[in-house]
């Protein structure tokens, strides 16, 4: 039927056929190692076979093109030669005399897979959502680790100090703490009067050591906020702008990745960060007004209760805007247009000057 | 009474549950229990962390059926960090791959491919891929025929559709395709769990090339699961 004549050219070694078949129902197969076209009886008509020099490099980069579903360049010429062939990634698979693998081609096919899926893991490194959800993360557990030694912080000095005014003075207390030699000293810096029942020297150490603790984790906690507001104003310009570095940060980890959060409706947007709510909401509870990201705009939480949802709503709209216009590269929102923004929600604000009338 | 039955190559179950001859003596993957019965190694396998092991202990039909044949090509969607496929290394490949076995192990997060990777470092036959188990097509390359044995473990909705595309391209005439159902990814609804599985059994069901040979709840082992065992024709 066929007339071969082989010959040999850019590493191919193929088949070529006098009279090709223009007939419709034609497929080419095709693996990593050759590639064939069959037509509707299953004859095979023409091949092509990968004949160059093989090492699992190679061999991965092919593998990397089939996995994204893209042809091998055999599976590429044999259909350019026959333009009515249809491509079939699977049918290799359920061809009867596909080769099978040799020994040699097993071990190489193993080794281009591992090449590739370590690829794929280094890779990873690069992805700026995966990196800003270590920083997110880390920002929000460095908060909660401060939160707590700051509260024992105040309470133990509050406690051996009861002249001290915890609310004036709050904040001085750590660094005082840290700064200081003894308990005595401590209260001097805070201008109180000395402790009536001192500390022995091992307990003073363990407060202070609290408060130097206090200190540091606050030293993090800011230098992580500071890594979250570059990179955020830089990967997500406009949505920076309209809820905050911290906050855009906070809904592309919430929403799982910046393509996620653009791709997520804004009435998703609005209540993300309030997982707990939805989870209630789904057994019949009413449904959140904002997530927490939302929430944490003054607009929405400056505004009296019962505008709050609608302003969230408001919000939400206007932050998956922006998170659209930063993912796919449109033109970032200037500062002007933010205040528009800001002047319409104000807007919705004058709109409901009183509360709503109980049913 | 016998101590243990076999249920293949390698697969003993005891009264305690299953264990599998280790192909990498001396080595827990996941920190399992090993013990030694003459000069073979066997290690634990957990079917409150497996779920093919689970499977094994609740399928009321034999369960040597369930697992494949030493030797043969397994595809697993949904590897995780690969305590199960060792084991299943364990039975098709056995130490050094002297089965001359098979088993893809396909997942998508890099986190996990990171553990499955220096798994396949001690063990030929394991091939790691990084990927999105939905989309068989992008698998097919890996493959030199169709699979003798799929199994199915994503954590994601619409699980029976992946899964009746992905038995369509990759499983051969006669292999095993077998999904363990996880209810809480798929999306909510009022039926609750029992409507997820009666709806993906449905789902396997009306796909014409799966035929169901059971389903197994795997409620005390891993809850709000089910695993359905279905074979191509």
């Amino acid at each position: 039927m066929c007339v071969f004549s082989r010959c040999l050219h850019d590493g191919f070694s193929h088949t070529v056929q006098v009279k090709p078949h223009t007939g419709s129902n034609m497929r080419v197969i095709y693996d990593w190692r050759l590639s064939k076209v069959i037509d509707a009886d299953l004859n095979v008509v023409d091949e092509l076979l990968w004949t160059s020099s093989r090492s699992s490099k190679s061999v991965a980069s092919r593998m990397e093109d089939l996995q994204k579903g893209r042809l091998s360049p055999e599976a590429r010429i044999l259909c350019s030669r026959f333009p009515d062939a249809i491509p079939d990634a699977v049918g290799h698979l359920t061809h009867a005399d596909w080769p099978d693998l040799t020994v040699e081609e097993q071990q190489l096919l193993e080794s281009a897979a591992h090449i590739l899926a370590k690829r794929g893991v280094a890779e990873a490194s690069g992805s700026i959502d995966r990196r800003l959800d270590m920083l997110v993360s880390s920002q929000s557990e460095l908060r909660s680790a401060w939160t707590t030694l700051e509260a024992r912080c105040i309470e133990w000095v509050g406690l051996l100090l009861p002249s001290l005014d915890l609310d004036k003075d709050r904040e001085r207390i750590p660094q005082a703490v840290s700064d200081s030699t003894d308990l005595r000293d401590a209260s001097g810096r805070l201008g109180t009067s000395p402790p009536p029942h001192p500390p022995s020297e091992v307990e003073w150490k363990a407060i202070q050591d609290i408060g130097q603790r206090c200190l540091d984790v606050a030293n993090s906690l800011t230098s992580s906020e500071e890594a979250i507001r570059t990179i955020a104003s830089e990967y997500l310009p406009s949505l920076s702008k309209l809820v905050g570095p911290l906050g855009a940060a906070k809904l592309c980890v919430l929403a799982g990745g910046r393509e996620r959060l653009a791709r997520m409706p804004s009435g998703s947007i609005q209540v993300l960060g309030a997982h707990a709510a939805m989870a209630a909401h789904r057994r019949g509870a009413p449904p959140p007004k904002h997530g927490s990201v939302i929430f944490s705009m003054p607009q929405v939480s400056r505004s009296p209760r019962w505008v709050r949802g609608k302003i969230a709503r408001f919000l939400a709209g206007k932050a998956s805007i922006a998170s659209r216009l930063d993912h796919f590269d449109g033109e970032p929102w200037t500062e002007s247009e933010i205040a528009e923004i800001h002047q319409l929600s104000e807007g919705i604000k004058q709109k409901f000057p009183s509360p709503p009338k109980r049913k | 009474m016998p101590r243990h039955v076999s249920l293949g190559w390698g697969v003993r179950k005891e009264k305690g549950g299953l264990w599998t001859r280790s192909a990498v003596r001396g080595k827990s993957v996941r920190g399992e229990r090993r013990k030694r019965d003459g000069r073979i190694e066997w290690r634990k396998w957990d079917s409150r962390r497996s779920k093919v092991a689970a499977m094994l202990m609740r399928s009321k039909v034999d369960p040597s059926t369930l697992i494949p044949n030493p030797g043969s090509l397994c595809v697993y969607l949904g590897a995780s960090s690969g305590s199960t496929v060792s084991h299943l290394h364990d039975h098709v490949c056995g130490a050094g791959n002297h089965h001359g076995g098979k088993i893809l192990a396909v997942d998508i997060s890099t986190r996990m491919m990171r553990d499955l990777l220096t798994l396949c470092n001690t063990r030929p036959g394991i091939v790691p891929i990084l990927g999105d188990a939905r989309y068989p097509l992008n698998l097919a390359p890996y493959l030199p025929r169709m699979a003798d044995w799929l199994f199915q473990d994503l954590s994601m909705p619409d699980q029976a559709k992946s899964f009746v595309k992905s038995t369509s391209y990759l499983l051969g005439e006669g292999g095993l395709g077998i999904i363990s159902i996880k209810a809480a990814s798929e999306r909510w609804s009022t039926g609750g769990d029992e409507q997820h599985f009666d709806e993906s059994e449905t789902i396997i069901n009306s796909a014409g090339h799966l035929e169901i040979i059971e389903r197994i709840d795997l409620r005390g082992l891993e809850e709000q699961h089910i695993v359905i065992v279905a074979q191509k024709v």
